[in-house]
């Protein structure tokens, strides 16, 4: 799968093209790992020097993206990378096997779980703030995250998708993609649990 | 997939966006110390560099090769090429570093490595890089101590 979408160029405010694809090889790994890390850990360094921030760093900003070639030959999981002229500017993995829904309405049935979502460092407006730089892109992770819904539907699974929210995060899930938060997970570092019903699904797709 | 080709939808979607972060899947406690050492103990980019430029030198004369010809062998931008042999603060795309490595049947993250693109501790590779950049130089013909000097210093990238 490759296809055309638009983002959001911040020296322009316009649209622009980019490419959302699911071939993502090695060498967008070592592309995340050799371009991305360096400025993550210059944001991580200066978020962890503000209050209350040092305590919330999401545990992919120390991958070592290089070693996990082997989940690319994994059938139940996905990799998604969105690029602009050929520069990687997001990344997504999902999982299709390991969870199912934990909503009453909807228990034990199939779901898209997003278990890494990212944009590049240069796309995080909070984190670029924090280094005193302008964001470059916009809508990253909207499409990203529009991906997952889309191939939830595909699947079958009518838009149902699960993740575990980090803390810093919950707001973006319940508040504006309208997700249900169903509870904070034990087995998973108490993060919060936030589920898509396909009506909700719909009515994030929609713009509702 | 049919994704949403509205404006409207996108710029409100990135207004959203923009108030928070996206992450997802679990959380680090601190910035581990032994991450901060790592970044700190980065083998000598310097040294890695200059190793890195030398053996694409030397491989490519081994194999009587020009520029041009390696460019098009190993199917990567000639003018890529020519800033990378000539111009050793020049920062080459993961692409072409790929691409080479397949080229030279050496390990991808390696090369990465060598040309300042990746950063991983490794003693080993900045002993054997600086004896490798030590003992060889960029004349026009590759002579038996270079060619040793070569062929050792790939044994080893291929070995780890």
């Amino acid at each position: 799968m490759r296809e055309t979408i638009q983002i959001i160029d911040t020296q322009t405010g316009e649209p622009v093209d980019a490419e959302i694809f699911d071939e993502v090889a090695l060498t967008h790994f070592i592309e995340t790992q050799a371009e991305w890390r360096p400025v993550i850990l210059a944001a991580a360094r200066a978020l962890s020097q503000q209050p209350n921030q040092g305590l919330l760093i999401p545990r992919h900003f120390h991958w070592d993206w290089t070693r996990k070639e082997a989940e690319l030959k994994l059938l139940a999981v996905k990799f998604y990378g969105l690029a602009h002229e050929g520069k990687l500017q997001g990344i997504m993995k999902v999982e299709t096997v390991a969870h199912s829904c934990r909503l009453p309405e909807q228990q034990g049935k199939p779901l898209v779980y997003i278990d890494y979502v990212e944009s590049a460092p240069w796309n995080i407006k909070k984190l670029m703030a924090a280094l005193g730089q302008p964001q470059r892109f916009r809508a990253v992770g909207t499409r990203l995250f529009e991906a997952a819904v889309l191939q939830s539907r595909e699947e079958g699974f009518r838009g149902r998708l699960g993740l575990h929210s980090l803390p810093g995060s919950e707001g973006f899930y319940i508040n504006e993609c309208g997700m249900t938060p169903v509870g904070r997970d034990p087995h998973k570092q108490n993060l919060l649990w936030c589920e898509f019903t396909p009506e909700q699904a719909e009515r994030y797709l929609a713009g509702e | 997939m049919k994704f949403n080709k509205d404006r409207n939808w996108l710029a409100k979607r990135a207004e959203q966006e923009d108030r928070h972060f996206i992450s997802v899947g679990g959380l680090i406690s601190r910035i581990d110390p032994e991450w901060q050492a790592e970044v700190s103990s980065m083998p000598n980019v310097e040294t890695t560099k200059t190793a890195f430029v030398r053996l694409l030198q030397l491989a490519r004369r081994e194999r009587r090769l020009s520029l041009e010809q390696l460019a098009q062998k190993a199917d990567v931008d000639l003018g890529e090429l020519v800033k990378i042999e000539s111009d050793e603060s020049f920062k080459p795309t993961p692409r072409t570093i790929h691409q080479l490595a397949e080229f030279l049947k050496l390990p991808a993250k390696k090369l990465m490595v060598l040309a300042g693109l990746l950063q991983v501790k490794d003693f080993g590779l900045q002993q054997a890089s600086v004896r490798f950049a030590a003992r060889s130089e960029p004349v026009e013909d590759v002579s038996p101590e270079e060619h040793a000097a070569l062929e050792e210093y790939v044994k080893f990238l291929n070995e780890q």
